[in-house]
């Protein structure tokens, strides 16, 4: 994943456009869409007052650059999601969509619902996050938008040093990093990528990988946070706790 | 009790795990796969809980009033058995609490 774009490389100052982003946010809490039954979707669990889910719509809340939210889901998770969008983002205009099999699946219908608005030219840049890092900030939600409109896509990595090879296996590359979400586009770029992947039968990891493969834009790397954890292990809950906690005890 | 599929770090099993709060605050979870339990450190917790319950109280009438506005007839309607269920909640809470 290039740091920076090829125009930057060049030496040259990207062009910055004359108005702010107008941004969609893509919420992915359909998890690995595959799973029914009682167990409680991750994203749907408490976190220090609120849904693991929510915690990245009260980052959002506040920043002028996002005029639209699409939060995937799966089925059956349709009602508890409604319930706690109503209680915990009151008064957001949020759209709840069904997601597929893979979050692939999961990012095509989220573009597929917003196409009306990024067509029409009413959103400029798409912020694809996964639900499941309630953590990311508001600062790096505003930076990856910033980054996108500007160069054309953003995403936050945090280098990886220390790595080793095992069983004799080669040894690593210079830099590793590990990419983050949240991850913001170009909207038509990134709607004309997803639609080439469909019709190739393209099915990717995550968002960056499709734009590489199929929209051709620049994407830079922005450093990322360690406290934007993904909720995996059980102790990364009470890692998240502890984190929001020693912020502030800020709960609605 | 709350269940929802995490990877326990012990068996490495992507599972069903049990979830115990106190409150609003994580107090256990336990992998069904194997039973690997993680928990808050007790006197940590007792700390946090008294923090956090001192700010539920506080912050209380406030969300009742933006509760009531948002969705008036529905909030009136559920007022009374929310109020009857508030000492069961707490005892709960508590008997979690001061079970370790």
């Amino acid at each position: 994943m290039p740091h920076s774009s090829p125009r930057e490389a060049r030496g040259r100052r990207p062009r910055r456009p004359g108005r702010a982003a107008r941004a969609a946010l893509v919420l992915l809490a359909a998890g690995s869409g595959t799973r029914v039954g009682a167990d409680t979707n991750k994203v749907l669990l408490p976190l220090a007052g609120r849904r693991v889910l929510t915690w990245s719509l009260t980052w959002t809340g506040g920043l002028a650059t996002v005029v639209d939210t699409v939060v995937v889901i799966r089925p059956s998770d349709r009602d508890r999601v409604v319930e706690a969008l109503s209680r915990e983002a009151p008064g957001r205009p949020v759209r709840v969509v069904t997601g597929g099999p893979t979050r692939h699946s999961s990012e095509l219908a989220a573009l597929t619902a917003l196409s009306p608005q990024i067509e029409a030219g009413a959103v400029d840049v798409v912020v694809v996050h996964d639900a499941a890092r309630p953590l990311a900030g508001r600062r790096l939600f505003a930076d990856v938008i910033d980054a996108a409109h500007v160069l054309g896509g953003a995403l936050p990595v945090l280098p990886q040093p220390g790595l080793l090879p095992v069983n004799g296996g080669a040894p690593p590359v210079e830099s590793l990093v590990t990419v983050q979400t949240p991850q913001a586009f170009r909207a038509l770029p990134l709607l004309e990528a997803y639609r080439a992947a469909a019709r190739e039968g393209f099915d990717g990891t995550d968002t960056a990988v499709c734009i590489q493969r199929f929209g051709g834009l620049p994407v830079r790397g922005l450093p990322g946070t360690a406290d934007n954890i993904k909720i995996t292990f059980p102790e990364d809950l009470f890692l998240a706790e502890r984190i929001l906690a020693a912020h502030q005890w800020h709960m609605p | 009790m709350t269940r929802a599929v995490l990877t326990c770090s012990a068996c490495g099993v992507e599972g069903e795990h049990e979830l115990r709060y106190a409150g609003r605050l994580l107090h256990s979870t336990c992998c069904l796969a194997c039973g690997h339990e993680v928990r808050h450190e007790p006197h940590d917790l007792r700390i946090a809980y008294v923090h956090d319950l001192a700010h539920r109280v506080a912050t209380k009438p406030g969300r009742l009033v933006r509760r009531a506005r948002r969705r008036p007839a529905s909030f009136w309607w559920d007022l009374p058995g929310a109020v009857l269920r508030q000492p069961r909640k707490l005892a709960g809470e508590l008997r979690t609490l001061f079970r370790d």
